[in-house]
Formats: C-alpha cells, structure tokens, sequence
C-alpha cells in the first residue's frame, strides 16, 4: 500500500510580513510545513504502521519546499517528490501538475491539509480528486482503511458525518484528525539518506496575481463601563459569544 | 571560502526541533517546576524520545553524535524556555565527557550505550564543600585495595546527582601530589556507602536537582577508572574546557528571551501617552541586548567550532563562558528594568531569567577562573 501526503511550505503564523512592490515578500519570515499538511503527513505514517507499505510526502513549491519535505522525512515518511516551481500557481494549476505525479506512484489514498495557510484557499484537495478523477473528503477527523472503501468522520458547520468511499481517494485534513509527531533527531539524521525526487512543473497557473496588501485590522474598542455589574456580565458573554464567537 | 557562517540543512532542522520542544514542552511548564525546585522527568522523557538527551554519545554506542556546533545550537533554544531545564541535559553532557575523552572502548560501551536506551542521567563531581576554584585542593579520598578503590568523602552542588545512573567522582590518592595524585572514578548508582541529599533553597535553576554526594567506604572496581592514576585533574580540566561552551550557549537563550520579553512589554506598555519602545532610553536597552547576544551567539559558535576541529579551545571557551553569562545577566537585568515593578514579581517571567542565569557565572567554572585561565593564555604568548 502506498500513503501520499502533499504538503506545502508556509510562512510561520507568527511571522510578520511585508509589502514589497505589490507583493508579499517572504524573505524575513520563518517557514514551515503547512501545519494543515503535518496532519495529513502524520496520518500517512499511521497509516503506514497499522497496514504496512510506504509513506510517500509530495511536495508542491519553489526550491526551499525542500525543507518542508526533509521535515515530512524526519517525520518518518519514506521518499519524497517535489514539483518546482518558483513563482505563484493557483490550486487549480498545481493540482493538475501534482496529479501526474501521483497516477504514477498509483497510491491507495492522498492526505493533504484542509486549508493552505498561505492563500487561505480549501482548493486543493478538492482540485486534487478532480484531476485525479477520484472521490474527496473534506475537513477528516478520523480515518479507517476497510479493504477496498475507507470510512471517515468528517466535520458539518454545526456537527460531523461518517462517510464510506471507494478508494483511492483524496481526504482533507482538520484539526483533531491526529496529534503530529515531531521529527526527532535520528529521523534528522535518516533523512539526509532519503531520495527526494526532483521534477520541473509543466504547466502554467491559470490565476495571476495582480497586487496583494495586509489586512489592516482595526480594533472595535468597545468597552463596557460595568456601573451595572450584571448588565456588563450580561454584555460581554453576549459578545464573546455573538461577535467574538469564542464561547 | 575560509570563513561561512551559515548552517546545514540538518542543523536547520535541529534547530527548527530544539525551538519547538522548547515552545511546547518545556514553556508552559518552567515556571510550575521553578516553583515546586522538582526536577521534570516528564521533560526528561520527552527530550530521550525526540533524540535530544545525551546525544553527544556517538553513533557507535547508540548515540547520535552530536558535534559542539550542533549541541549550542540545541542549547541556545532550550534554555530559552528555561535554563534550569537545560542544565539537566547540560550537566548530563558533562559526565558523559570525561567517559568519551579517557574512556576504553569497554568503558564507553558499559556506561554510554545505557544512557542512549532509556531517559537516564549522568553526572560530573569535582567541587567539595571546601573547595571550588581550587580544583586540586579536594580532599575526597581513594585508597586502592586490590582490585577496587575505597572512596570516601562530600561531593558538593553536584548537578543531577541523586538522578544519575553514574557519576564521574575525582578524589585524590594522596592529597600532597595535589593535582598529580588525582583519580577519575565512575561511580554507579545504588553503590553501598553512596547516598546524594538534595540541596534546597535555590535561588534560581530550581528545576534543577544540585546534591551533596557522601561517599563512606564505597568500593569503587578498579575498572571503573577514567584513565590512570594521577590523570584525573587533566581529564576534568579538558572536559570543563569543552562543556563551558554549551553553558555559553544557554546564556545565549536566556539573554534573547529576555530580550523577547523586553520587547514586548515594551512595546505594549504606554507611559506620557505612547509605548516605552518610543523612548531612546529603553531603546538604548534593547539595543544593548542586542549586541551582547549578536557577539556571543557568534563567539560561542567560534568556540564550538574550534572544539569541533579539535584546535586548542580552553581559552575560548573561557571567553564564551564569561562573556556570553554576564551579557545574559545584564540584559536579564534590564529586562526587569524595563518592566519596572512587573518585572519584580513572578506573574512576569523576567526575574526568573535573572535569578536563573545568575548561576552561569558560577558553575562550570567562576567567571573569576575563566578569567584566570584567559590570562594565562595572553601571558603565555
């Protein structure tokens, strides 16, 4: 059996970003492996311990995706591939580049993260079963191989649903699918020997980008005067709940 | 290209490891352990399971090798979080040297590979109550007797020393040879005769155990001797050459974080109606920090490369030691000054920075000795 996670570099949620000539310039931020992506990277070893076969990390970027991929590596996962491409491509495009890739190594089911962090876009994975002509789901939280179909739990706006497909298949990662393990330091030093097998994009994005800018958030500096205690008490659970939606 | 500053991919890694176990395994607990002096055996095991613990040992004996470089690297993030923490593996490093410099092949198999299997300690005893600094004054005996040595004696502010599976005890066979008759012995734990009392009442590295160790009449195989008879004050002055350099490392950390914590508060805290970063006066602070820690994150690296090359490096690691623990303490320092009375209470980690880092210019050798033996390197050209 054959796991594919494909994973992205990001830049690190905390790092700050700048504008440079209308485009976000990258190169004072920290980068990492899509924390989305290391869900679906740490359920292809799972998945690989509990069934046997090979973990395979398919890595979509320009020349520095790499460390993403020795990460996934370190990680535990057996080979890595990795489609280059310096500049910008949309889901659609990087999709259909990726999905060559993956036909060959005909695998039994693709992981990759719910959400890029990066563009924000949920695309991917859904790009992905289209250009590989496979079923997809969205938002997993819990995964089961059952012979040919696999079944798994996947997250509704207000509640989940169990679902059976037949396989191969792509699934999309959530919070809570795993715990990621952390690439420890023999899986470091393992890494240096694993092949990462290099291939040139051959195609084009279909999307251009035309100019970026950072949201400016302003605050709302609401502030309640609490004269009347258990109005004030009333107030702010109403907007945690109503406008900050954290309760 | 004589001189590249940058580092490997693997160190990257390495480095990428070290921020994030110190970000989320050790952060959220330092201050819980720093309050409770208990040492973090949960800590302990998770450093064994990512790799990190001991990992100076080489491949050879199931370790994984780890160079200077990569090991202040590694230092640097971890004590970040908390030096007290850090001193465990530190000071665990420090009794697995003398074992690699002096060690048989025999020697390093029965200590080392135990240390690569399970979370387990080692441990590195010089200084007595009596006497710190003076190295060769110590006064805790070995009589050989046929084929073991009788031990007996007090060990004193021993890192890890009540967790170790072994420690490295130095005694004298005869206190008039001074340095001359001293001998390195591995003494296990559980040996009849050893006991280790915890030392309380610290002011700052609480998370650290420090012991007494009492030695009455332990029997100590003549196979569990470092080297000969007579080499032991060599084997521990080039080992504290070689492990001030992680001690450098850590201050490194302590010093960016404080300068982290400084930063923010002060970019958060208003005074006449705008942050305090505005003012030149902290502004002049956080630039302060920031020379020190540019200066000594780059001379601890010099001084671990060095080591590494296996050049002479007793004076540079001296350097780094002193240099690199009082620029920490300073910008420790000024971080509580920036944060004014926050800065003085726990609820705010700076004054634990100060209180821990305090100890860097102490142990592994005074800053006063680090000075001593940098002297003699000048006077000596």
């Amino acid at each position: 059996m054959k796991f594919v996670a494909v994973i992205r570099q990001v830049p690190d949620g905390e790092s700050r970003l700048k504008i440079q000539g209308n485009r976000v310039d990258l190169s004072g931020a920290t980068l990492i492996l899509d924390q989305m992506d290391e869900y679906a990277v740490e359920e292809t070893l799972r998945l690989k311990e509990k069934h046997g076969g090979e973990a395979i990390v398919v890595g979509f970027g320009p020349e520095r995706t790499e460390e993403a991929i020795r990460t996934a590596l370190a990680m535990g996962a057996d080979r890595g591939i990795h489609v280059v491409y310096e500049g910008f491509a949309d889901p659609v495009a990087v999709a259909e580049a990726l999905a060559g890739v993956i036909q060959e190594e005909a695998p039994t089911l693709v992981v990759t993260g719910g959400q890029q962090a990066d563009w924000d876009s949920q695309a991917l994975g859904a790009a992905l079963a289209e250009a590989l002509g496979v079923p997809v789901v969205s938002w997993t939280t819990a995964l089961e191989l059952e012979g040919e179909t696999a079944k798994a739990k996947h997250d509704l706006d207000e509640g989940a649903e169990w679902v059976r497909v037949r396989l191969p298949a792509v699934f999309t990662t959530q919070q809570g699918l795993n715990e990621p393990r952390y690439p420890t330091l023999p899986g470091i030093m393992k890494a240096k020997k694993k092949e990462v097998k290099k291939v040139a994009f051959q195609g084009a994005p279909k999307v251009e980008i035309l100019e970026e800018t950072i949201q400016e958030k302003t605050r709302l500096q609401k502030i309640l005067d609490g004269k009347d205690p258990v109005a004030a008490a009333e107030e702010l659970v109403r907007l945690l709940h109503e406008e900050a939606k954290v309760l | 290209m004589p001189v590249d500053f940058s580092l490997t991919e693997e160190q990257k890694q390495l480095q990428a490891l070290a921020r994030r176990f110190a970000k989320e395994v050790i952060l959220p607990v330092a201050a819980e352990y720093d309050e409770k002096e208990e040492v973090p055996w949960p800590v302990i095991e998770r450093l064994h399971e990512v790799g990190l613990l001991n990992a100076i040992i080489p491949e050879a004996y199931g370790g994984m090798g780890l160079k200077m470089l990569d090991e202040v690297i590694v230092g640097e993030e971890l004590a970040y979080a908390c030096m007290g923490i850090y001193t465990i593996p530190m000071a665990s490093d420090l009794g697995i040297t003398p074992v690699l410099l002096a060690g048989t092949e025999e020697q390093k198999r029965r200590f080392l590979t135990p240390l690569t299997q399970k979370p387990a300690l080692a441990a590195f005893a010089l200084s007595e109550p009596g006497n710190g600094s003076d190295a060769a004054a110590l006064r805790t005996r070995a009589v050989r007797q046929g084929d073991h040595y009788v031990l007996n004696g007090t060990k004193m502010w021993i890192s890890n020393g009540g967790e170790a599976e072994w420690v490295v005890v130095f005694a004298t066979v005869n206190p008039e040879l001074r340095h001359k008759g001293v001998v390195a012995l591995v003494v296990e734990k559980g040996t009849p005769g050893f006991q280790a009392v915890k030392i309380h009442g610290k002011m700052g590295q609480r998370a650290s155990g420090t012991y007494e160790l009492i030695f009455e009449d332990v029997k100590v195989p003549v196979e569990n001797r470092l080297g000969e008879e007579g080499e032991g004050f060599k084997i521990a002055m080039n080992t504290l050459n070689k492990t001030r350099i992680p001690v450098a490392a850590g201050s490194v950390g302590v010093a960016r974080r404080a300068l982290d914590e400084a930063k923010k508060y002060a970019k958060e805290r208003e005074a006449f109606g705008q942050p305090i970063a505005n003012f030149q006066a902290i502004q002049f602070k956080l630039a302060d920090m920031m020379i020190g820690i540019e200066t000594a994150r780059m001379y601890t690296y010099y001084a671990a490369w060095l080591a590494d090359q296996g050049l002479p490096h007793a004076h540079a690691s001296a350097i780094a030691k002193a240099y690199a623990s009082e620029i920490a303490f300073e910008a420790a320092n000024q971080a509580i000054q920036i944060h004014g009375g926050y800065g003085y209470v726990r609820e705010f980690p700076v004054e634990k920075l100060l209180r821990d880092v305090k100890l860097n210019q102490i142990y592994e050798g005074t800053n006063e000795i680090q000075r001593l033996i940098i002297a003699r390197h000048v006077l000596a050209e």
